[in-house]
């Protein structure tokens, strides 16, 4: 599959139909891959599909200018659908590598299960539903559900929906939604004291480098509110009630457009929980709306637009 | 005078002896994330499963976020009240050589450039007591950045693994002081010494990442332009703030008053040149681009820092690759750097 998004890709350059490609190739750690973004059709050889291409690659798209062929899976797609339902990206403008994506691998989970840092493990391969991970000569064995992300496990489209190109055969969206919400689930049932102290906790940490926002493709504002002066709605001091109300809004910015890719947690260096907030957000626009992110290019943005009939009588 | 040692089971009491003389630090995961955090009195786990922290010990010295003084208008101009300030020096216990280096290099800015009292109030006393690495990281550079994992010259005492203890080398007068007045210690035998060599020895080799700066200053000048260069290796940085806050050299910092009505507190807190807002200004902004930020970071630690104080500002702790969250690897960066030097001649 390799070898044709390697051909692919270098068409698209030399036939001048994109004039970036955005896609992944082999990362500089154990079980990374790392974003390429070129204009040079040789670059094309290094690209690669990999259980661990980590990013949501639909994110660069807002900071480029031309048109890009762009490595897309299941998640990316929607992100990208979503930035065309918010007319930050034209369609004709971007061509659609899709790739059909079996879920992610969790490197922080197999941390966890197998009691070794990442740099630590000889080698990890998928097999099917298994995960197998070789540890000091050992193979370890590990249902699938276990070491993906929680986003993956949640995840409703596996293959683009939206695409011009699909490498490989489609996938059927399986989640388990019961390994993928536990944290989720567990912060519900938490009295809303005790769940209050949890956050505070989670916030107390954060350092403000404001990866969360930086790595999701539904933060495309040109201007935060986090960083207004007049007025200022949040310091810019990492206090930790600050960090929660610029998390609070961000999630509420995000409403309607953010596709449960997982990145804001993910990338988050000190941990924080982001995903139990971003995901009930989408749960709860799900109910109230019924409406998914990134499932449709032709449905209106959700919150961004407007129509008498659906007006309060304040507003009419 | 012959090194000391101490069994590893014996840390604990140690700390406690120390506790009563300093506030002690030690790497923990409590907070969520590792750490230096206040040593809880008993646990000593991180003995275990402590490589390196995320957060950089530089927070003990210039915390993400600090209160410089709290201010009133009055009558005749502000009252300004300093926040209460904890008098206990502190004893920071398993700092990673490279991370003292990264201590050493803040002192050259905050100390001997500039005396920063903020920093200085914290840092002045303050004793470092070093733990020499046994498992590096795939991330770490240290050896290519004049740094032993197992070794330093940059602490007050300097711990190194000999299996089932720890010989403790005096580095500094202050270290030596301290030494002498802790009990509990045992003699470190000719025996002990020469698995301590050969414990640095094997960290060292561990060690697998490489760099070569080798006339790096020169190459970033004449590079400098290379807008092509730049805009390349700056095209997958998202610029969020990870390589730069984590950075255990990197101090930059900003600072905002909070006021309400006729008071407020002055902050200051963590900043990074990766930000687009760190260099606005009214009419304009001199690094809008991000290859222009990308730039200024890379050139700081390996051009400009050497121009100012003869060292390169990285000490190869490898956070920044680490962390990443679309993995930029500053050595590739760095090895990627084009050779222009002989054109500029």
């Amino acid at each position: 599959m390799e070898q044709k998004l390697r051909q692919e890709a270098k068409a698209l350059l030399e036939q001048n139909k994109v004039d970036w490609i955005i896609g992944f190739e082999p990362g500089s750690l154990k079980f990374t891959a790392t974003p390429l973004i070129t204009r040079d059709k040789n670059d094309t050889e290094r690209l690669i599909i990999s259980p661990f291409m980590v990013n949501n690659l639909a994110d660069f798209l807002t900071g480029i200018e031309g048109r890009v062929g762009i490595v897309a899976k299941g998640c990316d797609s929607r992100s990208i659908v979503s930035l065309i339902q918010d007319n930050k990206l034209a369609r004709e403008n971007v061509v659609i590598l899709g790739v059909p994506c079996p879920g992610l691998i969790d490197l922080a989970k197999i941390e966890r299960l197998v009691g070794k840092d990442r740099d630590e493990l000889d080698d990890i391969t998928r097999e099917g539903d298994k995960v197998a991970v070789k540890v000091e000569g050992k193979k370890k064995e590990f249902a699938a559900p276990q070491v993906l992300f929680d986003h993956c496990l949640a995840c409703e489209l596996p293959t683009p929906q939206e695409y011009d190109i699909l490498l490989g055969e489609p996938r059927p969206p399986a989640p388990e939604l019961e390994f993928s919400g536990q944290n989720i689930a567990k912060l519900i049932e938490t009295p809303p004291a005790e769940r209050w102290e949890f956050w505070k906790n989670e916030f107390s940490r954060c350092i403000r480098c404001y990866a969360c926002r930086n790595a999701c493709p539904a933060c495309f504002c040109q201007r935060c509110f986090v960083e207004e002066t007049e007025p200022q709605w949040v310091m810019p001091v990492p206090r930790w009630q600050d960090n929660l109300i610029f998390q609070i809004v961000r999630n509420i910015h995000v409403a309607g457009r953010c596709t449960d890719c997982g990145e804001c947690e993910r990338v988050c260096p000190v941990n924080i929980p982001l995903r139990s907030l971003t995901r009930e957000m989408y749960s709860i626009v799900d109910e109230l709306f019924q409406f998914k992110s990134g499932m449709d290019k032709e449905a209106l943005p959700l919150m961004a637009h407007y129509e008498q009939e659906e007006a309060e009588d304040l507003f009419r | 005078m012959a090194d000391k040692k101490i069994s590893k089971k014996d840390i604990a009491r140690l700390l406690e002896q120390w506790g009563q003389q300093f506030a002690v630090f030690a790497p923990s995961k409590d907070s969520g994330v590792a750490a230096m955090a206040e040593w809880d009195g008993q646990d000593t786990s991180f003995l275990d499963w402590y490589r390196n922290t995320i957060v950089p010990p530089k927070a003990s010295f210039l915390p993400p976020m600090e209160e410089m003084f709290h201010f009133q208008k009055g009558e005749e101009g502000y009252n300004i009240k300093t926040p209460p300030k904890d008098e206990r020096n502190r004893l920071l216990f398993g700092v990673r050589p490279c991370d003292a280096r990264a201590i050493a290099i803040l002192d050259m800015t905050f100390k001997d450039a500039y005396e920063d009292p903020y920093y200085l109030s914290k840092r002045k006393d303050a004793v470092l007591v070093g733990l020499g690495c046994t498992n590096p990281c795939e991330s770490c550079f240290c050896t290519s950045m004049g740094v032993s994992p197992a070794e330093s010259a940059d602490v007050d005492l300097m711990l190194i693994d000999i299996g089932d203890e720890f010989l403790i080398e005096e580095v500094t007068d202050k270290g030596k002081e301290l030494i002498a007045k802790t009990k509990g210690l045992k003699e470190a035998t000719k025996e002990d010494e020469a698995k301590a060599t050969q414990s640095k020895k094997t960290a060292y080799d561990r060690v697998t990442r490489k760099l070569d700066t080798e006339g790096i200053k020169d190459k970033l000048l004449a590079s400098f332009d290379d807008e092509e260069f730049w805009e390349k290796t700056a095209a997958k940085c998202i610029s969020c703030g990870i390589c730069t806050l984590l950075c255990p050299t990197c101090y930059c910092f900003d600072i905002n008053d909070e006021m309400v009505k006729q008071e407020g507190t002055r902050f200051r807190s963590w900043d990074s040149c990766g930000f687009p807002n760190y260099t606005k200004m009214p009419m304009e902004n001199p690094r809008q681009e991000k290859w222009r930020r990308v730039r200024q970071k890379v050139c700081h630690k390996y051009e400009f820092y050497p121009m100012t104080f003869d060292v390169i500002a990285c000490t190869g702790c490898g956070r920044c690759i680490r962390l990443c969250p679309v993995n930029w690897d500053i050595t590739r960066v760095i090895e990627s750097v084009p050779d222009k030097t002989e054109a500029r001649k």
